[in-house]
């Protein structure tokens, strides 16, 4: 189903939304940066198109803190308590493609050899909504890594913004349909029609289909795609025999090891276990981890078998571009180009891989 | 014995082995009354108080701490107390940039034969403290779901 | 004066006097790009000088990595510095970290990066420094190190005062203490426990950071409120007397929390009640490890 909603429309819905209890997300401004964060009203929605949120909206889905459940100490006994923290209805509203494209990619790694209830859960009762982007900064390479800015993968509903505060809403699958059931404005609809993906497409993640990477829309004609930041195809020929290249440690030097890549963006999942508690009553969690931090593969015994930052660098290139891809199939990137962004050193990973390919016959 | 509606502030309060501890047990050996809201905890010196101790305390749900040990130059180790006191000069602007209430953390020298003045600290300690009420703010943070 | 900088780093790179200098550079493919990204840069060849650049956007900190294996495994080392910078190097030395003798330090007279530290910045010209680059005779470097005085007969002091460094701190802290309260609860709530502003500064350099140790667990890890304010009130204790408001802290969290206002307030402390700042005075004593017998006491009964 494609409609149109105005701008303020919008602003209506998520108010709406807000009220009937739904836990609503989306770009915010605070302290001049703009972030992912709740919505209190729609008055907080920031829907500046030329910029591109400094964080993920992962959070929504696989919190940086989660109860798995508690634990008490009784005598001659451990009583274990369900996790308290209730799961609401959540949606995103103004997510990048970019961001959106995490979920049909996590699901994998979630649903692996272990059935993740919490993440399907917040899965299952989170929509989605992007709003297809116009514009990219010099960090953005969606398109290097088979992406496009409007990617309709893990879009629920995708907003293209028409001139004149119009919004094109195009419904993706049943539960963005129901959420913007009957509730668009009565705008004509703009004559030249924007298929961008199908419609009707079910709402069950098992059997969610494989959508085409490369949509209809071609904003690149426009120039308002990110160019090309590097050859894929080299990369990957790289990778496939570049383990031991003497290039590491150059290509990683100025490596801080702080977890702002990988904090911020939409796809990296490593977590921590924690238990946290006074004596004899407390909670297990988890909490964020990141493969650069140097206690990250510390062992017991005090070896570290990935003691170096070009060692730690080099794991997270092939763990996106090649580990991941060879058992789950996506690659474990979205070219949303946080990395780059956030890094104190203008590192992350278009640069590495960009560096790769230009020096890659 | 208190009503049992009246607020009883929690009194966490960190004191040195040599000094302050002795005070606290001369004054029990003196049969000096004291309110019963303050909890001693023992260490050898001041300056081994770190201060992320004093953040715990209230992270736990106390309502006040009292830091207290030798008086400068009585030190057992000779100039534990002399780091402490530092110490405690650079972190209490901190905890005022935190606003965290700088009104519920005390300092003071009590030495091991000042059993009268742990006495009396205790006892307005306790009276500020109660008035101040419990220490909602910081509990408040801490209890905050992630 | 970049064509300075770049044939002086050339010049020790061939003379064999350091083995790697670090500075800020372009990418081997920028071309001289003026808008090209500007990152930290080891140079070990010296025909590679020619990727050294000086512009408005050299704001890291390099003193950082000389603590870094990864590049003391380079050999002797040139380091460019802003009068900011330099500050860390003093610390650094003070603390045992790094011998000053065995390091080139080529000081960059710098005119601001548009960061709130350079609006009350007294050391265009970093003190200390083996060489200049720029100001001063403008083109050419001159030897500095040793004390010796410039025009003004005081080594790197302006010819006039510069602003309250503090007077945004001052403002804050006559807000009501549960208004600051609230402030940080806001923003620590954005907080994800990155460590980007731990990795970004020079002075920390625990091998095993206080955070990272879990027999026992001292600072809950977690990203909740309780543990970024654990974690944000021990960072800032941990510098103190020791942060030399480079400001690179605030720059590297992604979450744009403004870390500097913690690090100042012990700081305005350190400067209020010892007359010290960290970095200034190589002789001076660290205020947290020193303690003099007349420190004030009011506070305490």
């Amino acid at each position: 189903m494609s409609e149109s909603l105005s701008i303020a429309a919008l602003g209506k819905l998520v108010d709406c939304w807000i009220a009937e209890g739904r836990h609503v997300t989306g770009p915010r401004r605070i302290n001049g940066r703009l972030l992912y964060a709740r919505l209190d009203s729609a008055a907080d929605l920031d829907l500046t198109e030329d910029e591109r949120p400094r964080n993920s909206i992962k959070q929504v889905l696989f919190p940086r803190h989660e109860e798995l459940y508690g634990y008490k100490l009784g005598h001659k006994r451990i009583e274990l308590t369900e996790s308290e923290t209730p799961i609401a209805e959540q949606i995103v509203v103004a997510a990048r493609p970019c961001d959106a494209a995490l979920g049909p990619i996590l699901d994998h790694v979630f649903n692996w050899d272990y059935k993740d209830t919490q993440y399907n859960r917040r899965r299952e009762l989170t929509t989605i909504v992007t709003l297809a982007c116009r514009h990219h900064d010099a960090h953005c390479f969606c398109t290097s890594v088979g992406s496009a800015p409007d990617d309709p993968r893990g879009s629920d509903v995708m907003l293209h913004a028409m001139d004149e505060g119009i919004l094109e809403v195009c419904c993706l699958t049943e539960k963005g349909s129901r959420l913007f059931a009957g509730r668009c404005d009565n705008l004509p609809s703009p004559s030249s029609g924007r298929g961008a993906g199908g419609e009707g497409i079910s709402g069950d993640i098992a059997n969610q289909p494989v959508l085409p990477l490369t949509p209809a829309i071609s904003h690149r004609e426009n120039g308002t795609a990110p160019p090309r930041r590097f050859d894929l195809d080299k990369v990957q020929e790289f990778l496939a025999q570049g383990f031991e290249d003497s290039r590491w440690p150059d290509l990683a030097r100025r490596c801080l090891g702080c977890g702002a890549c990988a904090y911020t963006c939409p796809t990296c999942h490593c977590f921590d276990i924690v238990d946290e508690g006074a004596g004899k009553e407390g909670v297990r969690a988890r909490n964020w981890d990141a493969c650069q931090f140097v206690p990250f593969t510390l062992h017991a015994s005090g070896h570290n078998p990935r003691s170096r930052q070009n060692q730690r660098q080099r794991q997270r290139i092939y763990h996106k571009f090649r580990i991941y891809p060879e058992k789950f199939g996506p690659l474990l990137c979205t070219g949303c180009g946080n990395c780059t962004r956030n890094c104190p050193v203008g590192l992350g990973v278009a640069p590495v891989l960009a560096e790769i390919a230009r020096n890659t016959p | 014995m208190n009503e049992p509606q009246e607020f009883q502030p929690k009194i966490i309060a960190y004191v040195c082995n040599w000094c302050t501890y002795l005070g606290a047990d001369l004054a029990g050996t003196n049969r000096l009354e004291y309110p019963a809201n303050v909890r001693v905890i023992r260490l050898p010196c001041t300056g081994r108080i770190d201060f992320n101790l004093i953040v715990k305390a209230f992270e736990m749900g106390g309502d006040a701490v009292l830091v207290s040990g030798c008086h400068p130059g009585d030190c057992h180790y000779t100039a534990g107390n002399y780091h402490a006191r530092r110490r405690w000069m650079l972190f209490r602007p901190l905890l005022e940039a935190f606003g965290i209430e700088t009104e519920r953390v005390h300092f003071t020298w009590i030495s091991a034969a000042e059993g009268r003045k742990w006495q009396q600290v205790v006892a307005e300690l306790t009276e500020t403290t109660r008035k101040l009420g419990p220490y909602t703010g910081y509990r408040e943070i801490c209890e905050a779901k992630g | 004066m970049i064509a300075t900088l770049r044939e002086t780093c050339r010049q020790l790179l061939s003379d064999g006097k350091v083995d790697v200098v670090i500075g800020y550079g372009h990418d081997a493919a920028a071309d001289g790009a003026e808008d090209a990204p500007v990152y930290p840069v080891f140079i070990t060849k010296p025909e590679d000088a020619g990727r050294l650049v000086w512009n408005d956007r050299c704001h890291a900190n390099l003193a950082v990595y000389l603590k870094h294996e990864e590049i003391r495994s380079l050999g002797r080392a040139a380091i460019i510095v802003k009068g900011c910078d330099q500050r860390s190097l003093v610390v650094l030395e003070k603390e045992s970290q790094l011998d000053r003798s065995k390091i080139y330090v080529i000081g960059i007279a710098c005119d601001g990066l548009d960061r709130p530290k350079c609006r009350t910045c007294d050391v265009h010209e970093p003190r200390g420094a083996d060489v200049i680059i720029g100001h001063k005779a403008a083109g050419t470097g001159y030897p500095c190190a040793g004390g010796v005085p410039s025009a003004n007969g005081t080594q790197g002091l302006p010819d006039t005062l510069p602003d309250d460094r503090y007077a945004e701190l001052r403002a804050f802290l006559a807000r009501p203490s549960a208004e600051r309260l609230a402030y940080w609860r806001q923003e620590l709530a954005r907080c994800v426990k990155c460590y980007a502003c731990r990795q970004v500064c020079p002075m920390c350099y625990c091998r095993r950071c206080i955070v990272d140790k879990n027999r026992p667990q001292i600072i809950s890890t977690s990203a909740t409120l309780k543990g970024n304010f654990a974690w944000h009130i021990t960072r800032a204790f941990h510098l103190a007397g020791r942060c030399v408001g480079c400001e690179e802290c605030s720059r590297a969290c992604p979450m744009g929390i403004d870390l500097r206002l913690l690090n100042l307030s012990v700081a305005q402390a350190a400067e209020e009640n010892f007359a010290f700042r960290a970095g200034d005075d190589p002789a001076a004593e660290p205020v947290i490890g020193s303690y003099a017998i007349q420190d004030k006491e009011d506070f305490i009964r």
